[in-house]
């Protein structure tokens, strides 16, 4: 076991110069059989997406057969790893998945990324039937460099039995929602909301939110901006408090779990509100039977930001510059109203191409969810997309701090003012 | 004096080793060193010179000193564990009364070693999961239920939770080591201590201490190197939080490097960790006299 550790850690010292080693022949674009081979790499290995994409590969290949795809898939937070290590090689893959904003903008910044402006402008029919919106997140100077396929939003997610026996209002504000909380505390939950804090991006899409309600707006732009960001305004502070007040609803397991067991705990009933993707509707669904309605990240009474916007933001598809020209034909097929529809039907996932989510593939709620993500007057992206790393990774360590009492929200805040200030320089 | 010829072929036979060691260690080790003097992250296509800056921050950074507090408490605590109890442990094994059983024992002790630690850390989020964990489970089982506690969601049980399941771990395999070393020990020295009426303890002290010595400081050395480098198990089961209550210098240096993408300050961790495993390999290997056999 000794070994391995020492082993491991070699591997990390090498991993530097193992990338300059790594070259290899992704821009050879044919293989022995004269067949156009495409690497495409995406980040659910989990059903039913695995499943789900296996088999449009197999559909894609059958009708074109001089293509071969190769497939690889790893999970979320490694695929966030690998795709940085992926992109300082020369192995980028032809086709895969990215968030938008700023993780988006640091692979672009590579520049290995294929601009798109002038595939879509080729061809408007298939460019214009993905919602003009969700392009926000994938362009970087007037050039788009991805095409948004799954939409997102977050709120909060309750549970209608629990809340009408207790005779609880949906809550309109902050307040409100404190006293409802309150009240559900006293109705005999031990813990009236619940969250997976280990998960450190749970934590970001909470304070996100919150930031979005208590600071102007103006403000955040400036500051989420690495060259000008300060952080300086009391409503950071306060936003804090905020989420350290939530914390308190919480329990003292939330520092110990992850959101899945957070969210099987709301599914089975057990937590009445849940802060919670639309994504997870369906999950939730299949987890338990539990009659769910959700409301909006309340507005704070004297917050100074935006007490509607939405925080979420669209996933989609990149394509490396040295990629074969017949991945945009892929890439097509991927984001083609026909594999949209079937996506949702299977994943129960919105997304951004048009008329691909009905009332035949989606549920009433989701239905509601979509209408309001794309109806939306303005989107945040999750804040760990949107603020550089080392501020999110303060604000989310710091979250976890205030759960579990080791930090207060002004020592975290000068913790982000530092970590800000080297940004500038 | 006849001048002494490099003989050809134990140098030839030395080669190959030679040559992967530095492949893969010295030139790495080099060049962690020369990339720690540069700020870049995997996105950047050049680095930039920034000089000593990276170290200046690694004497700042508050979090080091924490981490670094946690390697030490690892540290400590595996040595007293595996070090100390395990010889123990050998002993007991090593006792004619256990002479029937201990084989079955011994499997039972060395099987964790084998278990992939992924596998492992897995298995213990189970065990300390504050709602249906094993280990809260027992506590409320035999009355205890005060004493339960979400171990790995609190700050000040996190590290402890996570030294914990190492010891489990690791205890099996430097036990097989002490077992080796007690089997060595001529039979002629216990013979010799019982006519003379020593008991089990007094043998154990006298005879079996100092003949395992060389052993005992090996697995110190082993487990002191382990601990400064630990990685896998705060990793997968903390992941070093909450806050940075269980992050240990080599979780710092991973999340430095792959999570927030400051490839040079994280090779300045990696450089430090060099360093101090360095120091307590030296200090060891001085103090023991490992080499000078008798």
């Amino acid at each position: 076991m000794k070994k391995m550790l020492l082993f491991s850690m070699f591997l990390l010292l090498l991993s530097s110069i193992l990338s300059a080693c790594n070259s290899s022949d992704a821009t050879t674009a044919a293989n022995e059989d004269g067949k156009v081979v495409i690497d495409f790499f995406h980040r659910w290995p989990n059903e039913p997406r695995k499943s789900f994409y296996d088999e449009k590969i197999k559909e894609y290949m059958e009708a074109n057969p001089d293509v071969h795809i190769n497939v690889n898939s790893v999970l979320n937070d490694s695929y966030k790893e690998k795709i940085k290590v992926l992109v300082s090689s020369d192995d980028l893959p032809d086709i895969f998945s990215s968030w938008s904003y700023s993780f988006a903008e640091n692979l672009v910044s590579s520049e290995k990324i294929m601009p798109l402006n002038d595939v879509l402008s080729e061809d408007t029919e298939w460019s214009s039937s993905i919602i003009e919106s969700q392009y926000d997140g994938f362009k970087f100077d007037e050039e788009t460099y991805g095409v948004p396929f799954t939409v997102d939003g977050k709120a909060f997610f309750y549970n209608k039995a629990i809340f009408e026996e207790n005779n609880i209002a949906v809550p309109k504000t902050y307040d409100e929602f404190i006293t409802a909380l309150d009240s559900l505390k006293q109705a005999g939950f031990e813990q009236p909301l619940v969250e997976g804090l280990t998960d450190t991006w749970a934590i970001s899409h909470y304070l996100g939110t919150i930031f979005e309600r208590v600071v102007d707006p103006a403000v955040l732009e400036k500051d989420y901006a690495a060259e000008t960001g300060e952080f300086t305004d009391p409503g950071y502070i306060q936003g804090l408090e905020i989420f350290k007040e939530l914390t308190t609803y919480m329990g003292d397991v939330s520092t110990a779990m992850d959101h899945e067991a957070a969210r099987n705990m709301f599914a089975a009933g057990e937590v009445p509100v849940l802060y919670m993707q639309f994504a997870e509707v369906k999950m939730v669904e299949e987890a338990g039977d539990v009659e769910i309605g959700f409301f909006d990240f309340p507005a704070v009474e004297d917050g100074k930001g935006d007490p509607t916007a939405l925080t979420g933001a669209p996933e989609g598809w990149m394509v490396s510059k040295t990629a074969p020209k017949e991945t945009v034909d892929f890439l097509k097929f991927l984001t083609s109203e026909e594999t949209a529809a079937e996506f949702t039907k299977t994943d129960g996932q919105l997304n951004a191409v048009k008329g691909a989510v009905t009332p035949d593939n989606v549920n009433a709620t989701s239905q509601e969810a979509y209408e309001l993500v794309t109806n939306a007057s303005s989107t945040a992206p999750w804040f760990d997309n949107a603020v550089n790393i080392n501020i999110a990774d303060v604000f989310m360590r710091g979250g976890q701090e205030l759960a579990t009492g080791q930090s207060t929200p002004q020592d975290i805040m000068k913790t982000v003012q530092q970590e800000a200030q080297s940004l500038r320089e | 004096m006849i001048a002494r010829k490099i003989p050809l072929i134990p140098t030839l036979f030395l080669l190959p080793s030679l040559l992967f060691l530095s492949i893969f260690i010295y030139f790495p080790l080099v060049q962690n060193l020369y990339n720690s003097f540069f700020e870049f992250s995997v996105f950047s296509p050049t680095k930039e010179f920034v000089g000593f800056a990276s170290f200046q921050q690694l004497i700042q950074d508050k979090v080091i000193v924490a981490a670094f507090i946690n390697n030490v408490k690892y540290a400590v605590i595996s040595v007293l564990f595996q070090v100390f109890f395990a010889l123990i442990l050998a002993t007991i094994l090593e006792d004619k009364v256990f002479r029937r059983i201990a084989p079955a024992l011994r499997v039972i002790y060395f099987m964790p070693v084998m278990i992939s630690i992924s596998v492992i850390a897995l298995l213990f989020t189970f065990v300390y999961n504050p709602q249906m964990g094993l280990l809260n489970s027992f506590l409320e089982l035999i009355g205890l239920e005060n004493l339960a506690t979400p171990w790995l969601g609190n700050a000040t049980t996190a590290i402890y939770a996570v030294i914990a399941m190492s010891q489990w771990q690791s205890i099996g395999f430097i036990t097989m080591l002490f077992i080796v070393a007690i089997q060595k020990i001529p039979k002629e020295l216990y013979e010799a201590a019982d006519i003379d009426g020593a008991g089990k303890i007094r043998k154990f002290f006298n005879i079996t201490i100092p003949q395992v010595k060389e052993t005992m400081f090996v697995n110190v050395l082993i487990t002191v190197t382990g601990s400064i480098l630990v990685f896998n198990e705060p990793f997968i089961l903390t992941g070093g939080g909450p806050g940075f209550s269980s992050t240990t210098l080599s979780v710092l240096m991973y999340e430095q490097g792959f999570g927030k993408d400051n490839m040079g300050y994280a090779s300045a961790i990696a450089t430090l960790i060099f360093v101090l495993s360095a120091i307590f390999a030296l200090i060891q290997i001085r103090v023991s006299g490992t080499g000078k056999d008798d």
